[in-house]
């Protein structure tokens, strides 16, 4: 066949492999084809909510995975191996819910059983579909906490109808899933926003960048999102954008020296990014690099006080983002008073990813509570899917969990939180300092309309 | 003029911009250089070992609280040469005679082991924010901008200094000592040179200490570049840097330096002014906004293909470097007929046991795992093609299986196609795209083949993975694939998707030992054992691997079809990723690449001996309940690496894996005591004296 003068193989041959193929294509399909909507074809829940009740009466229950006369048990799945940021997650996601789960049992517990944590799987990185799979074959857990980078198994806990809360970061696993519950809303990566243009605003810039890495979807198209909300309210804020890229490579391997000259060329001075802190640290050095100490960046994922102090002055004067109420703003009759108590309570440290395990637990907690004595899972998420303004105890936005599954578009925001708000830190002695009032934290526009206005401080219980 | 005169200044910046990366390739190009002309290997694992050393030196100076001096000392001038003495005394000792790709393969294991090993013993892992520090005091804080137009860090400068003195200390070695002279006759023939009274193994582990400490100096110069230390960042500077040292053919230590040099700017020059073509064209925007990254893959690929003296250098200083021996027989065809039939019942019964207690009472896990190691082995089986029958090494098998999985994502997505359809559709555009691989790549030889399967793998998932039209998924959807469905039966079902895997598997690999026993087999093990034997037969050496390279594209890409359903998602970064892939190479070589055997066993162990072993699942069976599972599992993950990784050294000694090694020799065993238990006076059993036959069938 493969000498020079090679042999050709008799075409009856391949003629009658190509029929057999044919014959097989012909029957092939998609399982699902015959499904409305594959969006929405989850299994949703179908009981009622109880209405709640006593949460000190003890019913007892049988059948219930994960639930006995003394406990109901959760699993924790997280990314702790193989995590390529090098943030704790797992461990600071768990101490939240444990410390949130002390808090309760401090108070008896629910329905005469305590809350607990019954098993803990690192997915390291790349398993989650596995352990998803051995929480809903285990079937000992009453529902699932889930942080991990990657979340291919979200899929299958949500169809085996386990409880699933997680954080507010994949939006793409979460939206359409009625049992999974993201410590934010399913946002529109698309919608533009008023933040953004609002900060520049605010610092007094003129002419914005906006960076995002090509590889990660979410940041991708964060970066061009921010791109278009500058644009849009250009004339109100007189900060346009001069500088897009959204496909800096990952990591910055090759650091991102001609990308920040680029950026002093086209005279900006702010500079708003959707990067994680690693990257945010390369850019600042380069900008301090290059005599560009002074432009104001804006960062998403760099509420870690231990990063910035040890980053010295590079972060001095920037905007953070935080996607709840900060432990530097006023507890007031927040739930933020309860936490700080039993974070300390349990010996764990303040972070950004204990918070988003309390904020979870507490919609579990809200969830049982609000489903009764008699509860299953069913029951559970039915009740939880019929709050219309969970803000664990003014630590978050208000969500609408009847409709906040479903995300919104840039023509329909129905599904939308019903306010625009952003929380803002300054970074001022290499320490956090709310932007907005202590008492009122959030900055808020309405959303229903896009048009221009000034934020108002807010504050949610 | 104005005009002229800013260009001008943009040039002069781009170039002292892209000196700083210029110099980190140059400094691994430069230990790449060294290692290869003092020790003849092509190491891989120069990454690992540098991540080795930058690891030691954050631990010591920042978790330990130590000086620069100690930290220094630990990581690059006990920690390092020490490694190096222990791969040499170990491993490469050994492996001397062995072919260079035997070599290139133990490596590869040992990129993927070493980090892993590390990790393990010392219990290092990144944090966030914990900066790796230079050897300079305030390294990356102290600016210098000596011509006003942009400053270098002392970091940057050290490492500039460090890649300039190092390259003349090192050419002067060579051309100067005797030592260095020796180390290069030890590569050339250890023998020759122990005949003129040189300690061969001494000057050997002197170049493995002497090339360990230099690249343990680059892990130390090059951690400050990245925010978090993980040990992939430095096997892709890795490839970055083979890049620079190709230039200089990897002999040329100034070569090395320049290429290194060369490249960093280059890249800088090419930010600087690309022109915003997709400005215009908007579809060319993923190509243009990712061919800076990967512009690196690109001259390397461009190196690689158009640049003859390369293509020449396999041969140079062994005349049998492209002479393979032939590998010995398949044990199923040398052994007693008796035994195979033995052999083979009791596979066919333990398959059926297993079998039965899956389906009737596997859960969910492990279904998903063993519907998971049969589509892995699927796509070990494009390997066992490729390297096991025709000697390739390819390191790209994983863009092949993505290009499967991408299409059938798009055309199930985008068109509503069957996903079936769309899977054998995958393995045909797979197919064409390895075929086109081969084109430029046929007149390679050996390692070269290797590197630039490499190269390629980077580049695609660099740039081709954006394009909305292969990787592109839709917002709130993401990559989502469907199970198919085939007339009545709805695979859905996980034991029915898995009833598929099997078929696929049982399908691909009849046609895998059609082609092993037939004309396409005997002239890719033709092609193995000499090329040019094989051109001198009428062979066409080109022919052979386009055909080799689309065959095995094929299977990886229906496997990569296959894998997108099962998991109902392609997850790109999860399963195809190059660095990922590397790992399948490594598992099938361990195990055996000539087998569908060792594809089926790879795939068990890349995906049940987390499950079964780390996390104690045997134990549980074992002892009869999971309550019983001693408490030190489960065992971190990252054994697997460092096991499989490892077992690759043997590789290089059995070629035809363990599982063929170990079957031979429990063969002999078994036939040794099968004749003792015959009476002596009976005729002589001509099946079981005869010797083991040590070459292929011919014929």
């Amino acid at each position: 066949m493969f000498t020079r003068h090679s042999t050709a193989v008799p075409a009856r041959r391949w003629l009658a492999l190509l029929t057999v193929l044919l014959l097989v294509a012909a029957a092939c399909g998609n399982s699902g084809d015959d499904k409305a909507d594959a969006s929405h074809d989850t299994k949703g829940p179908t009981a009622e909510a109880t209405g709640g009740g006593d949460k000190d009466k003890f019913v007892s229950l049988s059948g219930v995975p994960g639930v006995t006369d003394k406990e109901i048990a959760y699993t924790v799945i997280g990314t702790r191996t193989n995590n390529p940021l090098g943030t704790c997650i797992l461990d600071c996601y768990r101490d939240g819910i444990e410390a949130y789960f002390a808090f309760r049992n401090s108070e008896g517990g629910i329905y005469g059983r305590k809350l607990v944590v019954g098993a803990e799987l690192d997915d390291e990185l790349t398993q989650n579909q596995v352990r998803a799979l051995e929480v809903t074959a285990g079937d000992d857990a009453f529902g699932v906490f889930n942080a991990t980078l990657i979340a291919n198994g979200w899929a299958d806990l949500d169809e085996a109808g386990i409880p699933t809360y997680t954080w507010g970061i994949h939006a793409n696993e979460a939206a359409n899933r009625q049992n999974i519950f993201s410590s934010l809303a399913i946002s529109c990566a698309t919608c533009t926003g008023r933040g953004v243009p609002y900060a520049a605003k605010l610092v007094g810039a003129k002419k914005v960048a906006s960076l995002g890495y090509g590889v990660s979807e979410n940041s991708k198209i964060c970066a061009s999102t921010v791109g278009k909300s500058l644009e849009m309210y250009k004339s109100e804020t007189g900060a346009s954008a001069a500088y897009v890229n959204d496909e800096l490579d990952y990591g910055l391997p090759n650091g991102i020296g001609p990308e920040v000259t680029a950026m002093k060329k086209a005279g900006v001075d702010f500079i708003s990014t959707c990067l994680d802190l690693n990257g945010m640290k390369t850019l600042a050095q380069e900008l301090d690099r290059q005599g560009m100490q002074d432009v104001t960046l804006y960062h998403p994922n760099t509420y870690n006080q231990g990063f910035v102090k040890e980053a010295g002055k590079i972060f001095e004067g920037d905007i953070v983002s935080v996607a709840f109420r900060p432990f530097e703003a006023d507890a007031g009759d927040s739930g933020l008073a309860d936490y700080l108590k039993w974070m300390k309570e349990t010996g764990s440290e303040l972070t950004e990813h204990a918070m988003v395990g309390w904020i979870n637990a507490e919609l579990a907690y809200q969830g049982l509570l609000a489903a009764g004595p008699e509860f299953d899972r069913e029951k559970v998420l039915a009740a939880t899917n019929a709050m219309k303004s969970f803000s664990a105890g003014g630590l978050i936005t208000p969500i609408d969990w009847t409709r906040q599954h479903i995300p919104p578009t840039q023509d329909d925001r129905s599904n939308g939180y019903t306010q625009e708000c952003v929380v803002w830190l300054r970074v001022v002695n290499g320490a956090f300092e709310p932007v907005a009032p202590k008492d009122k934290p959030w900055l808020c526009w309405p959303n229903d309309t896009l048009d221009w206005s000034e934020p108002v401080p807010t504050s949610f219980k | 003029m104005l005009l002229a005169a800013s260009a001008g200044e943009d040039v002069f910046r781009a170039i002292l911009q892209g000196t700083p990366p210029g110099a980190v390739f140059a400094l691994i190009a430069l230990g790449f250089v060294l290692t290869y002309k003092t020790s003849g290997v092509f190491n891989l694992a120069f990454g690992a070992q540098a991540y080795i050393s930058a690891a030691m030196f954050f631990t010591a100076r920042v978790e330990w609280g130590w000086g620069i001096v100690p930290s220094v000392v630990l990581s690059v001038f006990l920690l390092a040469p020490l490694l190096g003495l222990v791969l040499e005394r170990l491993i490469f000792r050994h492996l001397r005679t062995a072919s260079a790709v035997s070599k290139l393969v133990v490596t590869i294991g040992l990129s993927v082991a070493l980090p892993n090993l590390f990790d393990l013993v010392v219990g290092f892992q990144p944090v966030a924010g914990r900066t790796p520090v230079g050897i300079v005091a305030d390294g990356a804080d102290v600016f210098y901008d000596p011509f006003g137009t942009y400053a270098f860090s002392r970091n940057e400068l050290m490492s500039i200094g460090v890649a300039v003195v190092g390259m003349a200390l090192l050419a002067a070695l060579f051309r100067f000592s005797a030592i260095g002279l020796a180390m290069r006759a030890v590569v050339e023939s250890p023998r020759m040179t122990e005949l003129n009274g040189i300690r061969a193994d001494r000057i050997s582990a002197f170049a493995w200490a002497l090339s360990s400490v230099f690249a343990g100096l680059a892990g130390v110069l090059i951690a400050p570049r990245f925010n978090t230390l993980v040990a992939p960042d430095f096997f892709n500077l890795v490839v970055v840097a083979i890049a620079a040292a190709a230039i200089g053919r990897l002999v040329s230590l100034p070569r090395a330096l320049a290429g290194g040099l060369g490249l960093g700017i280059f890249i800088a020059l090419f930010d600087t002014f690309l022109p915003r073509w997709s400005d215009d064209l908007t579809w060319l925007q993923p190509f243009q906004d990712n061919l800076t990254p990967s512009m690196p893959f690109v001259v390397l690929f461009g190196v690689l293909v158009l640049w003859p003296s390369i293509r020449r250098a396999r041969d140079a200083g062994d005349p049998l470097a492209g002479v393979d021996p032939p590998p010995p027989s398949l044990v199923a065809a040398s052994r007693s007929a008796r035994l195979t039939l033995a052999t083979r019942l009791f596979g066919v019964a333990f398959l059926g046991v297993a079998g039965f207690v899956l389906f009737v009472r596997g859960d969910a896990v492990w279904l998903f795992l063993v519907t998971q190691a049969v589509v892995l082995a699927t796509i070990y089986l494009s390997i066992t093609v490729l390297t096991g029958f025709a000697g390739q090494i390819s390191l790209c098998q994983g863009s092949f299986a993505a290009i499967g999985a991408f299409t059938v994502y798009q055309l199930a997505n985008r068109y509503d196609a069957s996903v079936l359809v769309a899977t054998l559709a995958g393995g045909a555009i797979a197919a064409g795209v390895g075929a086109l691989l081969s084109l430029p790549v046929r007149r390679l030889g050996g390692i070269w083949v290797a590197i630039a399967t490499l190269a390629f793998a980077f580049f695609f998932d660099a740039v081709m993975v954006k394009f909305s039209w292969v990787g592109g998924g839709t917002l709130f959807q993401g990559t989502r694939v469907p199970r198919p469905t085939l007339g009545p039966w709805d695979f859905a079902d996980d034991k029915a998707f898995l009833v598929l895997a099997l078929v696929v598997f049982v399908l691909v690999s009849l046609a895998v030992i059609q082609i092993r026993e037939g004309t396409i087999g005997r002239t890719l093990r033709a092609l193995r054992g000499s090329e040019l034997a094989a051109e001198s037969i009428g062979i066409s050496p080109a022919r052979a691997r386009l055909a080799a390279f689309s065959i095995s594209a094929f299977i990886a890409g229906i496997g990569g079809g296959m894998l997108a359903m099962h998991q109902e998602n392609v997850n790109y970064g999860n399963n195809f990723a190059p660095f990922a892939a590397l790992f399948w190479l490594v598992l099938v070589v361990s195990l055996g690449a000539r087998t569908v055997e060792g594809a089926a066993q790879a795939g068990a162990a890349f995906s049940l001996f987390d499950a079964v072993i780390l996390r104690g699942a045997l134990f549980g069976w074992i002892l009869r309940s999971p309550e019983r599972i001693p408490g030190i599992f489960p065992i971190s993950p990252k054994w697997r690496f460092v096991l499989f990784g490892l077992s690759c050294i043997q590789f290089a000694r059995h070629p035809e894996g363990l599982v063929e090694h170990g079957k031979r020799r429990a063969m002999l065993r078994a036939e040794t005591r099968l004749a003792r238990k015959r009476p002596p006076a009976s005729p002589p059993d001509p099946v079981a004296e005869a010797p083991v036959r040590t070459e292929e069938p011919v014929g």
